[in-house]
């Protein structure tokens, strides 16, 4: 059984320390097994100013068995599946102690941003570029951080500029953008999918 | 004769296999001991698919280590160190166990791991039970007798080596 009572004092203490960190986790719905962490782009490196969200599923077994966590923002980066936002890392597969937190995780997390392992890719493509060609790397890091990472910062009416002048309806895109509380990505998605 | 992955693109090649999928037999094949000489690998181990109708043949090799329930993986410690952990009394207010957050009671106990952290019993040999390593420091716990030939070291690049051993060849022999 899912061990509630840890969860709920992680949350508590990651989110007293929000102002320190930058990371926050909140619940997706009623139930604690399905969560949302949050983590700013590391100063200096290409994913600088975006916001990351990441999705964390919590097994029963926790913290006997690592957090499932993956990128629901899109990311350039090596060790970061760009289709599906796997996250090739070590502690959240036969690393994982359960010393470790949502938040110290999601701090491991951050630190991989800044510090790519190109010869253990999650993403094959990416970590090619990365290792022949480290300035388009960056330049695609940093556009993609531009584009993805920095929705959730831009204001309703921005989202939704944004949205018309891609060609949809701007009464379509208020409602869609409500139905998906406000994610740009997601909305782009349905609007997409018709 | 035999042919390599590389000629399934061949027409006479891929109506042959299409042939197979109905009467597919398969067994065994013990690898010879020679093709391992002073090799300290796992024997591999394999089996054969024989088309009946012109004797063509697949031949899937894989290692022992392919096993999944022999992957690289944790191993948990053994019972004799899990029962040999000392419990020892908490004196000291507002100390909490790493596993379950939880605070340790005034006057209670606390079972203390050979590196000396100390974690509530049922957190920690649940744990240990799993994992034979301290959560905190990964201090490594000894583990059952017999399993220890398999991967009581976290040596990584052995670990890679596995991995490589995993892959699976497929030949194609044809007779004509």
């Amino acid at each position: 059984m899912l061990d509630l009572a840890r969860v709920q004092k992680e949350l508590q203490e990651c989110n007293k320390q929000i102002d320190v960190s930058g990371i926050s986790i909140k619940p997706k719905g009623d139930r604690l097994t399905h969560l949302t962490g949050t983590i700013p782009g590391p100063l200096g490196t290409p994913y600088e100013s975006g916001t990351f969200n990441i999705d964390i599923v919590l097994p029963d077994g926790y913290p006997f068995e690592p957090p499932r966590m993956q990128f629901a923002t899109k990311v350039w980066h090596p060790n970061i599946s760009s289709q599906s936002g796997a996250i090739c890392l070590d502690i959240l597969k036969d690393q994982w102690s359960p010393a470790l937190t949502l938040k110290t995780a999601l701090l491991s997390v951050q630190a991989l941003l800044s510090a790519p392992e190109p010869d253990d890719p999650q993403d094959a493509v990416v970590a090619q570029q990365y290792l022949r060609d480290y300035q388009t790397f960056a330049g695609t890091a940093r556009y993609w951080t531009e584009t993805f990472a920095r929705s959730s910062a831009l204001g309703v009416e921005e989202k939704v500029q944004k949205l018309v002048e891609m060609g949809f309806p701007e009464a379509l895109v208020r409602s869609t953008l409500e139905s998906v509380g406000g994610d740009e990505n997601m909305a782009l998605e349905k609007l997409c999918s018709g | 004769m035999s042919s390599s992955e590389a000629e399934m693109g061949d027409d006479q090649t891929n109506r042959g296999f299409s042939m197979f999928l109905p009467v597919i037999l398969g067994f065994n094949i013990a690898s010879s001991p020679q093709s391992q000489e002073g090799d300290n690998r796992t024997v591999p181990e394999g089996f054969a698919l024989i088309n009946p109708l012109d004797g063509e043949m697949i031949v899937i090799e894989g290692t022992g280590t392919f096993d999944p329930s022999n992957r690289e993986g944790p191993l948990p410690a053994s019972k004799a160190s899990i029962e040999a952990m000392p419990a020892v009394k908490v004196i000291e207010e507002g100390l909490e166990c790493s596993i379950c957050l939880g605070d340790f009671e005034v006057g209670g106990e606390a079972k203390e791991m050979p590196c000396k952290h100390r974690f509530h019993s049922g957190c920690i040999e649940k744990w240990l039970g799993i994992h034979g390593s301290c959560p905190v420091c990964r201090y490594k716990m000894p583990v059952d007798e017999g399993e220890s030939g398999k991967g009581s070291d976290g040596d990584e690049r052995e670990n890679i080596g596995r991995r490589v051993e995993g892959e699976i060849r497929i030949s194609f022999f044809f007779e004509n």
